[in-house]
C-alpha cells in the first residue's frame, strides 16, 4: 500500500541526481578543449582565404544568434535583418573612415571598438523601432512589415551618399595588428564568444525566462508579473545589438561596404539557417549558421569535382548564382527540417551537447518520463499530510477516525452531491472517502501535526515558508480589521 | 471593514455584446468568495478586468482601497494579486521548477541589464530564487517533479503545479478560475480542504470561480452569482444556492429537492468559521 511516507523512486532520483565522476568531467573538458582548440588551431594555421571564410562563419553565427532572439526566443518573424546589419555596417565604416580618418592613417584598436559600439547602438535603435511595431502586430503581418522595413531601408538609407559613398562603397580599414585574415578571424571569434556569453547569460537569467513566457502566452506572462511590453522590446533591442556587432565586423572584414551586400537574399539565407539550425537552440543556430556561411564555398569545388551540373541546371554554376543555390538548397533543408526534425541541427546534436554539459550520454533528455513514478493521488495525500490534514479515511473501516476528523472540523461537511452515501439521513455524518480502495493510513504518515491552527504546532519548515510567503500573520490582519 | 478587493460598477462590452454591466463586488480580508454563474455569464471576463488583461469601459477596481484601474497586469501581480487560469496557465516548454522561477519575477533582486550581461549579483540571486522555488515545490510535495517537463503530466497535477506557481508570485489575494475543472467530486472536495488550509497557513484571501456547487457551499464565505454580465444575487452560499432565480438560471430544478437541512449545514459552517478565527489568533 502506498502511503505518504513511502519514498517514491522519483524522489530518490531527485535526491542523488546523476553527476559525472572526476574522470567523466575530465573527459568532457578534454573534448570541449579539443573542439575549441581545433577552431583556434585552424584559424591560426589555415591559408588566408580560409581564415577569411572562418570570419564569415563567425559573423553569420552572430547574425544567427541575433535572428534567433526574435525568431526562436520571442517567436516573431523578422525579414528585415539585412537592414539592421547594413545600417550598422555603414555606421561603423562611416565612423572609422570619415570621423577617425582611418582611410589613410590606419585604424587603431580603440577606433575599431568605438565604431563597433556605434554600430551596435544603431542596430539596437533600428530594431527597437521595429520592436515598437511588433507590440501591436504579430505573425504574418509583422513579417510583412519587417520585409517592407528592410526593403525601404535598403532603398533609402543605403542610398545616402555621404554615408555610403554611392556605388563605390565606404572603406573600412582593419585595426592595426589585426589586418591579416587570420588575425581578423580571431577578432571575429572573440566577438562571437562575447555574443554567446551575453546570449547564455540572458537565457539563464530572469530575462530569458520572461521572454520565453511571453512567447508562450502573454496573459500568463503578465499574470506572473512580467512586463510583456518591456521584454518584447528588450528582445528586439538585443537582437538589433547583435546584428549591429555583426554589421561592424562585416564592414571591417570586407574592408569596403557596398549597399549590394545587404539584399533581401541575405535575410532569406539567415532565416533559413536559423530554422535549419534549430529555433531557440544556441549551439544548433551557431552550427547551422556556420554551415550556411561556408556551404557556397564547399559547393563550388564539389560541383567541379563531379563534373558540373546536369545540362539544364548548368546556369546555377554561373557566377552570381551561388547565393541562389544556397537559398534553394537551404529551403529544401528547411522543409526537411520542419517535416522530419523540427528541432533542427541543435536537436540532432543535443545528446552531445548534453553530455558536454555534464549529463549521461543518452538520446533523450533527462527528466523525461521521470515523473510517471508518482501518481496524483500520492502527491495530494502528501500535501494533505504536510498541511496538517488527515488523509481521507474509509468510513466503513475507520469509523472512529472519521468521527474524530468530523470533530476537529476537517471533514465536517457531508458532500452535498454525494446522495448515494447518505442512505441513512439523521445518522452520524458519513464521511466521504475518496480512493476507498486504498486508504492511506494516518499512523504511517509519521509526525503529522494536528490541524489545530496553533502556530506552535506548525512544523518548522512550514513556518519558514509562512514567514516568507505570508506578508503579515493573521493577528496583524485582525488588528487592521478592527481599528 | 476594509476589503482586499472592491470592484465598482464595472462594465465592458465587446462590440455590441455587453459582457459585464454594473458589476459591484467586494472581497473582504481573509474570506473565500465564490463567483458562480452559467457559461458565458462573464465570470472570467470579470477576472480579466480585475487583473487588467481587459480594460473595462466603466467602473473602478480597488485593491486595499487603492485604485488600480489604470495599472497594467504585471504591476497588479506585483501588488499581490495572483491568478490561475481556466486552461492551465503554465509556461509549456519550461520545467516545473522553471515555472516557479518565472513566477517569482516581480520579486527578483537584480535588474534586466545585470541579467543580460552576467552581473555577479544575478548569479547570487538566481541561487536564492532556486532555493525558494524548491521550498514552494516542497510545500506542495512536488519536488520530485522539479526537473520534469509539463508535457505528459496529469491534469490534476498540473492544476496543483499552477497553484504552486501562483504561491511563488507571493500573492495576497488569489483569483482562482475553476480550480476543480477536470476533477471528480472527490478530488474537488479535497482541493477545497486544501484551499482552506492554504488560507490558514499563508493568510490568503481568495476569489474563486467555481461550477462545483457543493464545493462552493462548503468552502466559500460569500457567493456572487453572475448571469448575463450582471450580479444576479449575492449572499451566504446557502442563500444563493436556494435563491429561486439562481436555481432557475444555473442549478436546474433538482437543487430544490435537495434534502440536506440548511440549518444543520449553516450551524456546521458557523462552527468551523468560529474555530478558524479562534485558531488563527495566537
Amino acid at each position: 500500500m502506498a502511503t505518504s511516507t513511502e519514498v517514491l523512486p522519483a524522489v530518490q532520483a531527485q535526491g542523488d541526481r546523476w553527476r559525472p565522476s572526476t574522470q567523466g568531467w575530465v573527459a568532457r573538458r578534454l573534448v570541449l578543449l579539443l573542439i575549441l582548440g581545433g577552431v583556434v588551431f585552424l584559424t591560426a594555421t589555415v591559408e588566408g582565404y580560409w581564415a577569411d571564410r572562418i570570419s564569415r562563419a563567425a559573423i553569420f553565427a552572430i547574425i544567427g544568434l541575433s535572428l534567433n532572439m526574435v525568431l526562436g526566443y520571442i517567436g516573431q518573424v523578422s525579414l528585415g535583418h539585412q537592414a539592421f546589419v547594413g545600417i550598422a555596417a555603414f555606421i561603423a565604416a562611416y565612423y572609422a573612415t570619415e570621423k577617425a580618418g582611418c582611410e589613410f592613417e590606419g585604424c587603431s584598436m580603440s577606433t575599431f571598438i568605438t565604431s563597433t559600439v556605434f554600430a551596435a547602438l544603431s542596430g539596437a535603435t533600428a530594431a527597437g523601432i521595429l520592436g515598437l511595431v511588433a507590440l501591436r502586430i504579430r505573425g504574418l503581418y509583422l513579417a510583412l512589415i519587417t520585409l517592407a522595413y528592410g526593403l525601404v531601408s535598403q532603398n533609402s538609407i543605403f542610398e545616402i551618399s555621404f554615408l555610403t559613398r554611392g556605388g563605390a562603397g565606404m572603406p573600412a580599414v582593419r585595426p592595426d595588428g589585426w589586418v591579416g585574415d587570420n588575425a581578423f578571424a580571431f577578432l571575429t571569434l572573440i566577438f562571437l564568444a562575447g555574443v554567446i556569453f551575453v546570449d547564455w547569460s540572458m537565457m539563464r537569467s530572469k530575462v530569458g525566462r520572461a521572454i520565453l513566457a511571453v512567447k508562450h502566452s502573454e496573459p500568463v506572462a503578465a499574470s506572473y508579473g512580467i512586463n510583456v511590453t518591456g521584454y518584447k522590446i528588450i528582445a528586439f533591442v538585443l537582437s538589433g545589438m547583435f546584428a549591429g556587432v555583426a554589421g561592424s565586423l562585416f564592414a571591417f572584414r570586407n574592408q569596403n561596404v557596398v549597399a549590394n551586400d545587404f539584399s533581401f537574399v541575405e535575410t532569406l539565407t539567415w532565416v533559413l539557417m536559423v530554422v535549419v539550425g534549430g529555433l531557440g537552440n544556441r549551439v544548433g543556430v551557431i552550427v547551422g549558421s556556420a554551415f550556411f556561411a561556408l556551404f557556397g564555398f564547399i559547393l563550388e569545388p564539389l560541383l567541379h569535382g563531379l563534373g558540373g551540373l546536369w545540362g539544364p541546371l548548368h546556369f546555377l554554376e554561373e557566377a552570381g548564382a551561388q547565393a541562389y543555390v544556397v537559398i534553394i538548397v537551404g529551403a529544401a533543408l528547411a522543409i526537411l527540417t520542419i517535416i522530419l526534425h523540427p528541432g533542427g541541427i541543435g536537436d540532432q546534436i543535443s545528446p552531445i551537447t548534453r553530455w558536454l554539459g555534464g549529463q549521461r550520454f543518452s538520446l533523450h533528455p533527462e527528466g523525461h518520463g521521470k515523473h510517471e513514478a508518482a501518481s496524483v493521488d500520492e502527491v495530494k495525500t502528501g500535501l494533505m499530510a504536510k498541511l496538517g490534514l488527515q488523509p481521507p479515511t474509509d468510513s466503513a473501516t475507520d469509523r472512529a477516525g472519521a468521527e474524530e476528523a468530523a470533530e476537529t472540523g476537517i471533514i465536517e461537511q457531508v458532500e452535498v452531491s454525494d446522495r448515494t452515501a447518505r442512505a441513512t439521513p439523521g445518522d452520524e455524518p458519513v464521511v466521504h472517502a475518496p480512493g476507498t480502495t486504498e486508504p492511506p493510513s494516518v499512523t504511517d504518515a509519521g509526525p503529522v501535526p494536528e490541524s489545530n491552527g496553533d502556530p506552535a504546532a506548525v512544523p518548522a519548515r512550514r513556518r519558514g515558508l509562512l514567514a516568507k510567503i505570508g506578508r503579515r500573520d493573521h493577528a496583524t490582519k485582525q488588528e487592521e480589521k478592527t481599528p | 471593514m476594509t476589503s482586499v478587493l472592491r470592484v465598482e460598477d464595472t462594465g465592458i462590452r465587446f462590440g455590441g455584446l455587453v459582457a459585464l454591466e454594473g458589476v459591484n463586488l467586494q472581497v473582504p480580508e481573509w474570506e473565500i468568495v465564490g463567483l458562480i454563474g452559467p457559461n458565458g455569464a462573464g465570470k472570467t471576463t470579470l477576472f480579466n478586468c480585475i487583473t487588467g488583461l481587459y480594460s473595462p469601459n466603466t467602473g473602478t477596481v480597488y485593491y486595499r482601497d487603492k485604485n488600480i484601474s489604470m495599472l497594467p497586469t504585471h504591476r497588479r501581480t506585483a501588488l499581490g494579486i495572483g491568478r490561475t487560469f481556466q486552461n492551465i496557465g503554465l509556461v509549456r516548454g519550461l520545467t516545473v521548477l522553471e515555472n516557479c522561477l518565472v513566477a517569482q519575477h516581480p520579486r527578483i533582486g537584480y535588474g534586466a541589464i545585470s541579467g543580460i550581461f552576467g552581473g555577479p549579483r544575478s548569479f547570487v540571486e538566481e541561487r536564492k530564487l532556486k532555493a525558494y522555488a524548491m521550498e514552494v515545490l516542497d510545500f506542495f510535495d512536488l519536488t520530485h517533479l522539479a526537473d520534469a517537463s509539463l508535457d505528459g503530466l496529469p491534469y490534476g497535477t498540473l492544476k496543483l503545479i499552477e497553484i504552486a506557481t501562483v504561491m511563488a508570485t507571493d500573492p495576497d489575494l488569489v483569483l482562482l478560475d475553476e480550480p476543480t475543472s477536470g476533477m471528480g467530486p472527490d478530488e474537488a472536495h479535497r482541493l477545497g480542504q486544501q484551499l482552506l488550509e492554504l488560507r490558514k497557513t499563508l493568510n490568503l484571501t481568495m476569489l474563486m470561480i467555481e461550477h462545483h456547487v457543493p464545493l462552493v457551499v462548503d468552502v466559500c464565505d460569500y457567493v456572487y452569482c453572475l448571469n448575463f454580465g450582471r450580479v444576479l444575487t449575492e449572499g451566504k452560499p446557502l442563500d444563493v444556492r436556494n435563491h429561486p432565480e439562481v436555481i432557475a438560471a444555473y442549478l436546474g430544478d433538482e437543487a430544490v429537492e435537495d434534502e440536506i437541512s440548511d440549518e444543520e449545514h449553516l450551524a456546521a459552517q458557523e462552527e468551523r468559521r468560529a474555530k478558524e478565527e479562534a485558531d488563527a489568533l495566537p
